[in-house]
């Protein structure tokens, strides 16, 4: 008689557990269109093999490095770990995270985020956060990231944040309940329209040029764990003209990376090299390159980490050839789709309720 | 059966709930109309103020510059005119006045100050109730700021800037 109130109770709890779950899935923003950049973070964990450089940081990684030209140009294996706004806490321990899984060689971080001292926004946070699989890791993230009025329950058990969507629930949320389409191309979100880029404000003057102790604290544990691993450290600013990035910042980074012996590479101040036509290679005025933009900054960075480091040519290994074969596929496609889709309507339509 | 009932009450309740509300991400509430004006031309530009009425007024910028920001948690805009830039952000597709950056000094906040006036003139005008950071002395009122960053006794930056219920 115990024993049978003992299974139905815990029969009930299960169930309870079970129904729980599944309405946290279904509650939970999948991220499949409109703001797509929510699914970056968990697109990684279906990697089957690994990388030899790992890029971590904000939009300016995802948007403007092509991981299928490192491929085609070089033979590198890389992979994008970037989310909208990442802030440098959420780069180390997404790079912590990611050394669970594997050692790369090179890591590249883009240093746009220090001038963030503080967590600054909950949706961004989100963005980087939900997508992260559940670990003492992102218990550490989440407690770096979270706003004063946020709380570490509403990370862990995500239903209590979103419980109110149940109202907004669309096909989407049914359709993607237990499976999301690949949508990225190793974390590389791909734009192929066009949007020259005009005139750019200035920077307003700031009271203080100091990037913040909590970035430092940051950039010197992520020196550490690179060092601890093996790993050469990359400090790169990618070329973005918005938003402004000061001279005062820059010259901190070239004291940073020469007092910690690595290397920074600003992007901005290498146009030239690059070849990137501010005209042709951005499809938002100049925030973020396309296609063609990041094809020609990754050619030319690729050819950098293969002449300063050494880097493999892994494009006669067997397992690899067949695996980024469906990747050079899939990056082909979405290209192909984007620019026919430009050619129909003249812009990006699947982009049109949110940049129109 | 009663455990199971009780339980799925519980659910229920969690899902309707205490908890923040999903349309709370973007904005933490309504843009509202308050605090420090910049007046130009007979024109006033409160912060958190609906913006399209006040560009039509304002004329054609001398530059015009947007970014999205990632993954679209808004369009920031940058209208430039004669003296002073005004930024605008979004709310529900619509633009509300985040901020006036001084750029010379051909226009003074409504109680005389601009560029190159001392730290006595900005106190003698917004009196002692300030937050002072690193030369950067900050006036509130109600959902608005006012700074000036003093740097040799000198005003070397002026900014409007919107506060609470902005982005």
């Amino acid at each position: 008689m115990k024993n049978k109130k003992l299974l139905i109770g815990l029969v009930t709890v299960l169930i309870f557990v079970v129904i729980m779950y599944l309405f946290q899935q279904l509650l939970m923003p999948k991220y499949m269109s409109g703001i797509v950049e929510g699914s970056l973070i968990e697109e990684y964990y279906k990697e089957t093999t690994k990388h030899d450089v790992i890029f971590i940081g904000d939009c300016e990684v995802y948007e403007n490095f092509s991981p299928i030209t490192l491929w085609e140009k070089y033979g590198i294996t890389s992979y994008i770990r970037g989310s909208a706004q990442q802030l440098i806490w959420q780069s180390y321990y997404l790079l912590e995270e990611t050394l669970k899984f594997e050692k790369p060689k090179i890591v590249v971080f883009n240093v746009l985020s220090m001038e963030y001292n503080e967590p600054q926004k909950e949706a961004y946070n989100r963005m980087t956060l939900d997508g992260m699989k559940l670990s003492i890791t992102k218990l550490k993230a989440i407690k770096a990231s979270m706003m004063e009025d946020e709380s570490l329950i509403d990370y862990l058990l995500p239903i209590f944040r979103y419980h109110s969507r149940w109202s907004e629930l669309t096909e989407e949320d049914f359709k993607y309940l237990f499976k999301k389409d690949k949508l990225f191309s190793n974390g590389y979100y791909m734009r192929a329209d066009v949007k020259a880029a005009g005139t750019v404000p200035a920077g307003k003057k700031l009271p203080d040029y100091q990037f913040g102790s909590n970035d430092y604290y940051y950039l010197d544990k992520m020196v550490k764990l690179c060092r601890d691993n093996n790993i050469q450290l990359v400090l790169i600013k990618a070329p973005a003209l918005y938003p402004y990035w000061y001279e005062q910042w820059d010259s901190q980074m070239e004291q940073y990376a020469k007092a910690n012996n690595l290397m920074y590479i600003n992007f901005l101040k290498l146009t030239d090299k690059t070849g990137i036509d501010y005209n042709k290679d951005t499809y938002d005025g100049g925030l973020h390159l396309n296609v063609t933009g990041a094809e020609k900054l990754s050619d030319y960075f690729g050819n950098i980490l293969k002449t300063s480091y050494g880097l493999e040519d892994r494009r006669n290994d067997e397992k690899l050839k067949t695996v980024y074969q469906g990747k050079v596929d899939f990056y082909n496609n979405m290209k192909e789709s984007q620019y026919k889709e430009i050619q129909a309507y003249g812009y990006l339509k699947r982009f049109s309720n949110i940049n129109q | 059966m009663k455990k199971l009932s009780l339980l799925l009450i519980l659910l229920v309740l969690i899902l309707s709930g205490c908890g923040k509300s999903q349309d709370t991400i973007n904005v933490s509430a309504d843009p509202k109309t308050h605090g420090f004006i910049f007046e130009v031309n007979g024109i006033s530009i409160a912060m958190n103020e609906k913006a399209a009425p006040i560009i039509e007024k304002l004329g054609k910028p001398k530059a015009y510059f947007e970014a999205d920001s990632c993954a679209f948690q808004g369009k920031e805009k940058t209208y430039t005119y004669n003296g002073f830039e005004l930024h605008t952000y979004e709310k529900d597709k619509t633009d509300y006045t985040l901020s006036i950056i001084f750029l010379d000094d051909s226009v003074t906040t409504k109680e005389g100050i601009t560029l190159s006036s001392s730290l006595s003139d900005v106190k003698k005008a917004y009196g002692d109730k300030f937050k002072q950071d690193k030369g950067l002395y900050t006036y509130e009122l109600d959902k608005s700021k006012l700074s000036f960053l003093i740097e040799n006794d000198e005003v070397t930056s002026v900014e409007y800037k919107a506060g609470d219920g902005s982005k």
